[in-house]
């Protein structure tokens, strides 16, 4: 099988100093990759270069077959357009990123509408579906400062998912939310997994992550330090991987 | 033997021009509000430029700026009518020429404001579009721009003020406003106390009433959205998402 999105040897550096010194990574249609390490160790940065949030300074990202990115230098395979890897990849923030001067139904519809060219009938009318697959419809007409935190995330996700992405990437989602908000959004997620939509997770909730991960990876100043399948935290067996899940549980 | 007070207001003559002194306050407003629509879109096209990644748009942006929010509006003024005409044979009407004066002036407030409102939108605003393969133009136009002009618009409202009240120094091009509407009752009863109070007091009336305006206008733009008038537009789209609700 071909994996739905590959990371081949990005480099990314902030002025002079480099982040990510390399990072290859392969993630297959429905599989669910889940990445945790240090603050600072790089995993958001890899996450946004999935979609080019993040231009790498070196190296591909290989979306069904099209590369996108600089490449490797005397590289000429021709690039794909960012807004084209955008289009089918959705990312959920750890800060939300609603767009406050728009009620919860129409972030939505904005998003369908601005996106995918259907009228603004149809994107209120798609946008109203996924407020329901999140249980949010009846809070449609309410802005992001009306709901909490977990009902803004969980609009975040349906914002995301309104375009039918082929892939979700989520960046700490439930990192900026109070304790007893973190379970319906874990929720959403989980349902998500349980449909088979291929998702990229960085997340300290190592609970979930040992729940839905099926590729681990765990980083640590700017490389992948260890990685594994879906029995990688009880099998690990890496000293500073096993330092870290024990520091986070 | 009749007796003649030594201060003799005559009040009377504000109620008896109040036509023309009207018409002097409506023509500053007029000249204002020209300007006023040309600086913002002059403004915001520099403002972009002073955000531009060329060093080249940043350069000219900044230079335009500097030069004209430090030319007073009177020596614009005469610049542009008797300046223009003597060094290009070209000449502007009074008119034309103190919304010239006053667009170039403002302009440069204007594009200050506006990049400082751009600048505060949280840049996850604009990631959040990108993200989502929304297109610049569309980013800018529908989630950065509605952000920041409600962060802009009291700042806009003042500079409103002050536009109207720098309409009073064409007077020297002979622009019939409310202090060349003045000059000329005045020229006429020399009542300079009576005539220059009721100018003030129609200015402080105009500002007053601007203020009134640009505060509807952040009702308009904020959010969440409140106030009656605001219920009453977009009612039509909340009964739309109203069925919505009841129908899923
Ligand atoms: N925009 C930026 N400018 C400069 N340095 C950055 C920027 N974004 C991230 N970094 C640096 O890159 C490194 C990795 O950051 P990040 O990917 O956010 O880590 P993580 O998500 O694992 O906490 C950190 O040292 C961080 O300071
Ligand atoms: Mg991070």
């Amino acid at each position: 099988m071909n994996a739905l999105i590959s990371l081949r040897g990005i480099r990314k550096s902030f002025g002079t100093s480099e982040v990510l010194h390399g990072i290859d990574l392969d993630v297959y249609p429905g599989s669910h990759t889940v990445i945790f390490g240090p603050s600072g160790s790089g995993k958001s940065t890899v996450l946004r270069s999935m979609n080019l949030l993040e231009e790498p300074t070196e190296g591909s990202v290989v979306f069904e077959g099209v590369e996108y990115g600089p490449g490797i230098p005397g590289d000429a395979t021709p690039r794909g357009k960012k807004i084209d890897l955008r289009r089918q990849v959705g990312m959920v923030f750890q800060q939300f990123n609603l767009f406050p001067h728009l009620s919860a139904i129409d972030n939505i519809a904005l998003s369908v509408h601005a996106v995918t060219g259907k009228s603004k009938d149809e994107a209120l009318e798609r946008a109203a579906q996924e407020l329901k697959n999140v249980g949010l419809l009846k809070w449609a007409m309410n802005y992001p400062a009306q709901l909490s935190g977990g009902q803004q995330q969980r609009v975040a996700i349906a914002r995301a998912l309104s375009l039918d992405p082929k892939l979700m990437l989520f960046d700490e989602p439930t990192s900026a939310l109070d304790p007893e908000l973190v379970g319906e959004v874990l929720a959403v997620m989980r349902k998500l997994a349980e449909t088979g939509m291929t998702m990229v997770v960085v997340t300290h909730e190592m609970g979930f992550a040992k729940e839905i991960g099926d590729q681990c990876i765990f980083m640590d100043q700017g490389y992948i330090a260890d990685s594994g399948g879906a029995d990688f935290f009880d099998t690990c067996t890496n000293k500073r991987t096993k330092e870290f899940i024990g520091s986070v549980l | 033997m009749e007796e003649t007070p030594r201060l003799n207001f005559m009040w009377h003559l504000v109620w008896d021009f109040r036509a023309e002194l009207l018409r002097g306050l409506l023509t500053a407003f007029e000249v204002a509000i020209t300007a006023l629509i040309l600086s913002l879109f002059v403004g915001l096209l520099f403002a972009l430029m002073k955000m531009s990644r060329f060093a080249l748009w940043r350069g000219i942006a900044s230079t335009y700026v500097n030069v004209f929010r430090g030319i007073p509006a009177l020596v614009s003024v005469v610049w542009v009518y008797f300046g223009w005409s003597l060094l290009f044979g070209y000449n502007f009407t009074v008119y034309q020429a103190g919304v010239i004066a006053l667009t170039l002036l403002y302009s440069s407030f204007f594009a200050e404001i506006f990049r400082s409102a751009l600048e505060a939108v949280h840049k996850g605003q604009r990631e959040a579009g990108q993200a989502l393969g929304m297109s610049r133009l569309r980013i800018f136009r529908s989630i950065v721009m509605p952000q920041a002009l409600k962060i802009a618009i009291p700042n806009i409202g003042s500079m409103y003020i002050g536009m109207i009240k720098d309409t009073s120094t064409f007077t020297v091009i002979g622009l019939a406003e409310l202090v060349f509407v003045m000059q000329s009752i005045n020229a006429e009863y020399f009542q300079p106390f009576v005539l220059f109070t009721a100018a003030a007091g129609l200015y402080v009336a105009a500002a007053f009433l601007v203020d009134f305006v640009f505060r509807i206008v952040e009702g308009g733009l904020s959010y969440p959205k409140v106030g009656r008038v605001k219920r009453f537009l977009t009612r039509r789209k909340r009964a739309q998402i109203q069925r919505l609700v009841e129908a899923n």
